[in-house]
């Protein structure tokens, strides 16, 4: 039987607690993230909490001028982020399973983007951020 | 090619509602009821048929609760402007693709036996509103509305999708990050490719008095000192507005309605009138956090479209009608379709072959760049220049050969895409 229980709100408690939680398939081992309560493999409802790590692979940089003006249809992607600081878009994955995803990559640069892009893959440490609605969202960071 | 329904559908009648802004004169004093009424008779007036003798209506809005003072379901008041108060109402809300899915259902019903003539029209007025404490002919500019409102944030659900940082951005890069990665092709090939794109649909809209923007870039680069077009798209007047796309890669913003009327194939018979048909359809959602979802989706509704028609290759059609909310979309699913051969398609952009004039038109309308574009209603209005394509009847933008079969291929939000196959079979 379907276990009705909070999804959202014990996925947003654990970032503020410094953890990334997925979802894992008991029935198949599929892992999911961001967590959903139905196995996007096989279709089950028998999934548990599973920590997801502080680290992604990136396999994707696409790094493109963030400062470029969209009309009203296409505004910002940070609209709502508290730090602005200038971030790119990546294609990444976590080791411990899951599809690829995209998400918010900080730490690349004009300067160390060519670099960067012919180290791939590489991996980059969760970057926690803060949103303005009082919450935090999933990003990442190439180390330093 | 065989259409897949139970029970045979056609097309019957269209709306010829044109593609206009509210700022226009000639839409003083007009509110999205006056076009909705107009749109749903012309259709039934195409069709020979009266409003009583409607048995359902499928109507698509995407932004009515924002854009319609507030307003949760319209559906008994547009009744009432079209005549058909009473009659069986179905409101489909999935973004952009609202339209091609209200048609899909249209034909559904008629396909089930439940319907034997169903009026599918839908209306939107992206750019403006009205407010709640005011009728609907008080229109404001969206920009005043309270909160200020991103059609572009809102095609993301809150559960995870709205905060990533990167949505937005997936909805205008995708399909160019694709096509480089896959072909090879430079950055600059691609932003030639999306200039010619725009210089060709421009052309197309300029002679389809339908179209909301009808003035061909030649003429606007002269205006503006270029002899050379190409020259004018690539200069600073034609910024690029993220890394791909440029300001004429842009979907264009508009009121609109529209509206199309199905039938069973033996209705079309008695009514004695011109009848497309309805050879099947498809359709497949995502989410945008998946990479290369669009392209995903087009591939995902291409396999579910062309499994039952072995014999369709995709360059046997005569015409392809495809959403352009940004450049890289016609080009994508132009080759995904295989209309355009995988990985070539961006010579025959530069060629021009695909003006509605070419070997391999494409949205010969003026595609949603120069066409126009109304959220809900554009699924409505682009299976309609379909329609009067196949029936020899779009005008200036006619394409100068018989049009038989037609690939209709939609996509709203990010999230759907929707494929229609037509055919003239009688």
């Amino acid at each position: 039987m379907y276990k009705l229980r909070p999804i959202l709100k014990t996925y947003y408690d654990s970032l503020e607690d410094g953890k990334v939680l997925g979802m894992k398939c008991t029935d198949c081992g599929d892992v999911v993230w961001p967590p959903l309560p139905t196995c996007q493999k096989c279709g089950g409802y028998n999934l548990d909490w599973y920590d997801m790590g502080d680290e992604a692979v990136i396999d994707e940089i696409r790094y493109e001028d963030s400062s470029v003006g969209g009309d009203y249809t296409f505004r910002k992607a940070n609209d709502y982020f508290v730090d602005k600081s200038p971030y790119c878009i990546c294609v990444g994955h976590f080791p411990r399973g899951t599809e690829q995803f995209h998400a918010a990559l900080y730490g690349v640069t004009e300067e160390n983007k060519d670099e960067l892009i012919s180290q791939l893959p590489l991996k980059a440490k969760v970057k926690f951020i803060q949103l303005d609605g009082g919450f935090k969202s999933v990003g990442f960071e190439i180390k330093k | 090619m065989k259409q897949q329904f139970t029970r045979p559908v056609s097309v019957v009648g269209t709306s010829t509602l044109g593609q206009r802004y509210f700022d226009d004169p000639e839409y003083e004093g007009l509110s999205i009821y006056e076009l909705w009424a107009c749109a749903c008779h012309q259709a039934m007036d195409d069709a020979g048929v009266k409003p009583k003798d409607i048995d359902k209506i499928v109507y698509s809005q995407f932004a009515n609760f924002v854009t319609a003072g507030n307003a949760m379901a319209m559906v008994g008041s547009l009744e009432e402007w079209a005549g058909v108060a009473g009659k069986p109402i179905t409101h489909i809300e999935q973004a952009c693709a609202s339209g091609y899915i209200a048609f899909t259902e249209a034909c559904n019903a008629v396909a089930s036996g439940k319907a034997d003539i169903v009026l599918c029209a839908g209306v939107e007025t992206p750019k403006h509103f009205n407010a709640r404490n005011q009728p609907a002919y008080m229109i404001q500019p969206i920009s005043k509305y309270d909160g200020w409102w991103s059609p572009g944030r809102v095609l993301f659900d809150t559960t995870y999708y709205r905060f990533d940082g990167v949505s937005d951005n997936l909805l205008t890069e995708e399909q160019g990050k694709y096509y480089q990665k896959h072909y090879g092709i430079s950055e600059e090939t691609l932003d030639e490719t999306y200039n010619a794109m725009a210089v060709n649909l421009r052309r197309n809209a300029s002679r389809n008095p339908r179209a909301c923007e009808r003035k061909e870039y030649t003429e606007i680069a002269k205006e503006n000192g270029y002899d050379d077009v190409m020259d004018y798209m690539r200069s600073d007047h034609n910024p690029k507005i993220t890394q791909y796309i440029r300001k004429s890669g842009s979907v264009l913003h508009n009121v609109a309605a529209g509206a199309i009327i199905v039938c069973s194939e033996e209705m079309a018979k008695k009514l004695n009138k011109k009848a497309v048909t309805v050879i099947d359809h498809a359709s497949s959602s995502n989410t945008q956090r998946h990479p290369y979802c669009f392209h995903q989706m087009n591939v995902d509704v291409r396999d579910a479209l062309y499994k039952n028609q072995p014999d369709l290759k995709g360059d046997d059609l005569d015409l392809m009608v495809t959403t352009v909310m940004t450049s890289g979309e016609q080009l994508d699913s132009a080759e995904v379709f295989g209309y355009l051969p995988e990985g070539k398609g961006y010579q025959y952009e530069l060629d021009g072959r695909t003006c509605f004039d070419g070997d391999t038109p494409i949205n010969p309308h003026g595609g949603d760049l120069s066409f126009g574009h109304a959220f809900g209603a554009a699924g409505i209005n682009m299976i309609s220049e379909a329609i009067l394509q196949m029936r020899g009847e779009a005008g200036g933008c006619q394409v100068p050969k018989p049009v038989n079969t037609c690939l209709v291929r939609g996509m709203g939000g990010g999230h759907t895409t929707v494929g229609i196959l037509l055919e003239n079979q009688q």
